[in-house]
């Protein structure tokens, strides 16, 4: 058992960086840097800000570090069959799960000295505490981790106490205690409740050797887990596990009747309910907009804001390009008596109206930034260029190229 | 007549599948394309909906290649597929809406249509709802009415039968002969012999790429007079003497 979780991890590492390759391949990617850089600049410039003894100070900091409490989950990496195939190995099930604690632990751990790693400065400006005490503050932080893990193993056994199963208790009321006391001057005192918790967890834990392992509900946390694993990576990439599923929206409805219904329309029909309608291309658009409008927010001068807006307009309308062929695997795309110029003139409709949404909101966005008439006069007219050009030109181009 | 397949060669790749296939359907006729799994009939539908082209040989719908003008042939044409294929994102009345967008029908016409046919399968109160969504046979009667407003003279129906349940199947086949009466023809590919044999004027054997025999079936037994009398039996001699050789 121990060798089949070290082969499911080697190839579920094989995922992962199969996803991570394409993530840090995309445009997106470039994006996310300039996004980065942009948060860290800001965060830096806020703390030159701050003053000690901020009332907020400490509460900020529990806070903080109980989400970050939160991160990082339990991978069992059991799949569906494993409810057939492993039950009669359910007595080394113990085994394989300490496997997937050494696993997933390690990488909590990095996770949560990363975000004291991060709350660092913060902690420093505002309250100058002795090394030492951070340092108790991180042990205490690691061993409520520990106990966090204890406790998903728990919840994977039938154990009949609700008291430990319902985790909200474990999860949040006493981390936020022992973080409370840990903050608020008492560090040893956090740190030593932390411990006392974790040892009682590993013991409580080993009890339950002789409790019937609840499969179906550890199949199904791990398939959740994946589940997030892949949406996070569908914000930036194709993930085929993650088939879309179409969502009515009908509070859009108003949209999509602005297409009369008329034979020239037949495609304009088809992709504007598909974008609205299917996850992959709107949330594409949608995440690219509102990171752009949030970037500009932050950005000033004259040519920066103007050269980003008009980046961004071109990642956009670059990586709305496939949906052109969205439908292709559906046979009637084919079978239908439309002309393939209508065809494109529609997607060229539907094309011209998404950048030409985006590229209003840049420009307001600009303009609340930096409140300069020129500025936005400058913006609007390299924007409008950039529309016309993509939509006019460079698409039909695209779409000449492929076929 | 509305369907000529002359000496058709083609397949997916360079090798033929179909090798220089011939038969034809005349309008108000209803034909049976019959053969084994592989025999090559979904091939011979790709070809004639215009999804592969032939390597050899030519096919005519009233008289158009889809050479010579591709709406005009793609709009003689309705099919309904083997296995439902529905747009994920469009809901049924959505669906109903494309197809007479694509097919330039006009809309009150096209609409009392649909609203008839979709009270036949008892579909008319989902009209907002996900097609994608239903069970087999529900795509399966999304994909007839949509075929069915569409005033096509030729209907090409890929094994309509699996998964249709037997009042479906019923009102699928009065709704072919309602066609049929207004000289539409349709050419159909089943392995279900005894509703085939019941209700189409003439089949065309198709094995191993090529046309065995076609005809009513009257004069497939006359072709093969030892075989029996039933489609069945005829289809079932013609393939064992096919094994034999």
């Amino acid at each position: 058992m121990n060798n089949l979780y070290r082969q499911r991890l080697s190839s579920h590492l094989k995922e992962m960086f199969k996803y991570l390759r394409l993530v840090f391949n995309d445009h997106f990617v470039f994006a996310l840097l300039i996004f980065i850089g942009g948060l860290g600049y800001a965060y830096s410039n806020g703390l030159k800000e701050l003053q000690p003894n901020l009332w907020w100070a400490k509460p900020v900091i529990v806070i903080v570090l109980l989400l970050v409490l939160q991160l990082g989950r339990f991978a069992t990496l059991f799949q569906d069959a494993d409810v057939v195939f492993l039950l009669p190995k359910e007595a080394e099930v113990r085994q394989y799960l300490s496997g997937a604690r050494t696993y997933s632990e390690s990488l909590a751990v990095v996770y949560e000295l990363f975000g004291m790693f991060v709350l660092l400065p913060f902690i420093q400006v505002t309250d100058a505490m002795p090394v030492f005490d951070l340092a108790l503050i991180a042990v205490a932080q690691l061993l409520l981790k520990d106990s966090l893990f204890s406790l998903a193993i728990a919840r994977r056994f039938k154990v009949k106490s609700a008291w430990l199963k319902e985790s909200v208790w474990f999860k949040w009321v006493v981390p936020l205690i022992i973080l409370v006391a840990s903050v608020y001057g008492m560090p040893m005192v956090g740190t030593l409740l932390a411990l006392v918790l974790a040892v009682c967890l590993r013991v409580a834990d080993k009890r339950y050797n002789a409790v019937p392992f609840d499969w179906w509900q550890a199949i199904t946390l791990e398939n959740n887990r994946m589940m997030g694993v892949y949406r996070f990576f569908n914000l930036f990439t194709n993930v085929p596990m993650l088939k879309g599923v179409a969502k009515r929206r009908r509070y859009l409805d108003w949209l999509l009747n602005i297409v009369k219904i008329t034979p020239k329309n037949t495609y304009l029909y088809l992709y504007s309910r598909g974008i609205v309608r299917s996850g992959e291309f709107s949330g594409l658009y949608s995440r690219l907009t509102i990171l752009g409008m949030i970037l500009l927010y932050f950005v000033r001068g004259t040519w920066l804001p103007v050269a980003l807006a008009a980046l961004f307009l071109y990642l956009i309308g670059f990586q709305l390009i496939p949906f052109y062929w969205q439908f292709d695997d559906i046979v009637f795309t084919h079978l239908y008596p439309v002309e393939e110029k209508q065809r494109v003139n529609s997607f060229r409709r539907l094309m011209f109206s998404l950048i030409g949404i985006t590229a209003i909101l840049f420009l307001v966005m600009i303009f609340v930034a930096n409140q300069d008439w020129m500025v936005g006069l400058i913006a609007f007219a390299v924007e409008l260029v950039e529309v016309v050009l993509m939509v006019q030109y460079y698409l039909p181009l695209r779409l000449r190229k492929k076929k | 007549m509305t369907l000529q397949v002359t000496k058709v060669v083609g397949g997916y790749s360079q090798i033929p599948v179909l090798k220089e296939v011939t038969f034809d359907v005349q309008d108000g006729e209803l034909v049976g394309l019959i053969g084994l799994n592989g025999a090559g009939k979904s091939t011979t539908i790709n070809h004639i909906i215009g999804l592969l082209t032939p390597f050899k040989g030519e096919i005519k719908i009233n008289g158009l290649t889809l050479n010579e003008d591709k709406n005009g042939y793609k709009k003689q044409i309705a099919y309904i597929p083997e296995t439902p294929i529905l747009y994920q994102e469009l809901t049924l009345k959505e669906h109903l809406e494309m197809t007479m967008m694509a097919y330039s029908l006009d809309r009150d016409k096209a609409w009392q249509k649909a609203n008839h046919l979709l009270s036949i399968f008892r579909l008319d109160n989902k009209l907002d709802w996900f097609p994608a969504n239903f069970s087999k046979g529900m795509k399966q009667k999304v994909m007839i009415v949509c075929a069915f407003i569409t005033e096509a003279p030729l209907f090409i129906i890929d094994e309509p039968f699996l998964g249709l349940d037997p009042l479906a199947v019923h009102d699928l086949l009065n709704l072919i002969d309602e066609q049929k009466a207004k000289g539409a023809s349709v050419l159909m590919s089943t392995h279900v012999l005894d509703t085939a044999e019941k209700y189409c004027d003439r089949f065309v054997l198709l094995h191993d790429g090529t046309v065995k025999t076609e005809g009513t079936l009257p004069e497939l037994r006359q072709a093969l007079p030892d075989a029996g009398e039933s489609l069945d039996d005829i289809y079932m001699s013609m393939t064992r003497a096919d094994q034999h050789e």
